[in-house]
């Protein structure tokens, strides 16, 4: 149990770093966006499923960093949806491999 | 366990604070200015939940990142995001430096006088505190000291914070709200202009629609729950304005309002500091001292020594009203520029 949450933790940090790398790296709004939304969401989720492994906690915290999960699972994306749809609406070009 | 290494994690988060505070004060952008300080709310958070004081991190966590973005990016929404260029010139901005500087240095030379932080010896730690921590129990079986501290042993401390909420929402309200008939005969109104709203969207509103009655039940919780948990009637009353302000959000603020009239929001804004004062009331009444909760067991259901538990209850669910609806009707102010039509 203990190296499952290890194993978590760290894929969910090293998820992040990808989402960072995205976010700085990536050349428009889009593209970062889309970086910033499925990177942050899944690893999140994963730190948090790594730490229900790592902590000894009853069930009822379990179920609660669960339910936690479920918000994130809905509401980051969500979120990352409402700001696309605000930058495409706001008129954002999206980045093609020939324009420069 | 091992011990976690509390003050590294702490120094790092109030290096991250005086970062963000740098970075909102320099910024040009007003926008970005509300983000990073909701950063900044949010690592304050942080720190208090270090700290232990998890009540206060509730409410920093709802209030400072939370609404209060929600209450700056609605002001924005009416004005503009860009800064016009600050008044006066070098001489100024050296004038405010110095009087910073000197202020600071007098705050500062207070700094040795202070106890040690968590010092056991410091007049808060030797007297009052153990006082309140081995009577909560007895007096009142609320095992949260904070929530009988709040409500209970300074209960009258509450009953002003409740009505400082409630007159900063009537001060917003007489400052903000615009007549409507005067409207029509002054200036024009400025033509709408079109602007993204997160309504037009299938799955903002469906997400919201299905977050929503899951925040309400977790904030009716934190009220109700406050005696055992952190919590209490400012964070759930918080917790359920937010609530509704993402309601109107992702919906409009046509439907909102169309739940809670104006009236409504304002009668029951003072209905929550009224519920608190009438307790009270009810406690003299009944033979005891203003907020004496113990006086009211005659007419609360229960066990006898139960009584000034169901009293703190009874007056967290006021500041809950209290808090609120103010923080709804803050927002539909500032939202709609004050006319109550419709807004962000």
């Amino acid at each position: 149990m203990d190296y499952l949450g290890y194993i978590l933790i760290s894929t969910g940090l090293l998820f992040f770093l990808g989402t960072t790398i995205g976010l700085l790296r990536f050349p428009d709004f889009y593209t970062r966006m889309h970086a910033a939304g499925k990177g942050d969401t899944l690893s999140t989720v994963m730190i948090l499923i790594g730490c229900i492994c790592l902590v000894p906690m009853g069930l009822l915290l379990a179920l609660k960093i669960l339910l936690i999960i479920n918000f994130i699972f809905i509401g980051s994306p969500t979120a990352t949806h409402a700001m696309m749809d605000a930058g495409n609406k706001a008129g954002a070009t999206p980045w093609r491999k020939d324009s420069k | 366990m091992p011990e976690l290494p509390i003050w590294q994690f702490d120094i790092l988060l109030l290096i991250l604070v005086v970062l963000f505070a740098v970075v909102a004060l320099s910024i040009r952008n007003l926008m970005g200015a509300a983000v990073v300080f909701g950063a900044y709310s949010f690592m304050m958070c942080l720190i208090w939940a270090g700290m232990g004081a998890v009540d206060v991190a509730f409410t920093e966590a709802a209030v400072g990142a939370g609404v209060s973005t929600v209450f700056v990016v609605s002001t924005l929404y009416n004005t503009s995001a860009t800064m016009r260029s600050r008044p006066g010139g070098l001489a100024f901005k050296l004038f405010i430096g110095l009087v910073v500087t000197i202020a600071g240095a007098f705050l500062l030379s207070a700094l040795p006088d202070f106890p040690k932080w968590g010092a056991s010896d410091s007049p808060v730690n030797a007297k009052v505190a153990p006082y309140y921590i081995l009577n909560t129990i007895a007096d009142s079986h609320v095992p949260n000291v904070v929530t009988s501290v709040l409500a209970d042993y300074r209960g009258f401390d509450t009953l002003l914070e409740t009505t400082v909420v409630f007159i900063a929402c009537i001060a917003i309200y007489s400052i903000l709200r615009v007549d409507k008939a005067k409207l029509e005969t002054g200036e024009p109104a400025a033509a709408p202009v079109p602007r993204y709203d997160p309504g037009d969207s299938l799955i903002v509103r469906q997400a919201s629609r299905f977050m929503v009655p899951f925040m309400q039940l977790f904030a009716l919780y934190v009220i109700a729950h406050g005696h055992y948990s952190p919590g209490g009637g400012f964070q759930g009353g918080v917790i359920l304005g937010a609530s509704l302000i993402l309601l109107a959000i992702s919906f409009d603020l046509k439907s909102l309002l169309r739940q809670w009239s104006e009236k409504t929001l304002m009668l029951l804004v003072a209905a929550g500091v009224f519920l608190y004062a009438a307790v009270g009331l009810a406690c003299m009444f009944m033979g005891g001292d203003y907020l004496d909760y113990v006086f009211l067991d005659s007419i609360l259901p229960g066990e006898k020594d139960m009584a000034r538990s169901h009293g703190i209850l009874l007056v967290e669910i006021g500041v809950g009203i209290t808090v609120m609806f103010s923080m709804i009707a803050i927002h539909i102010n500032l939202a709609s520029n004050g006319r109550f039509d419709r807004g962000l």
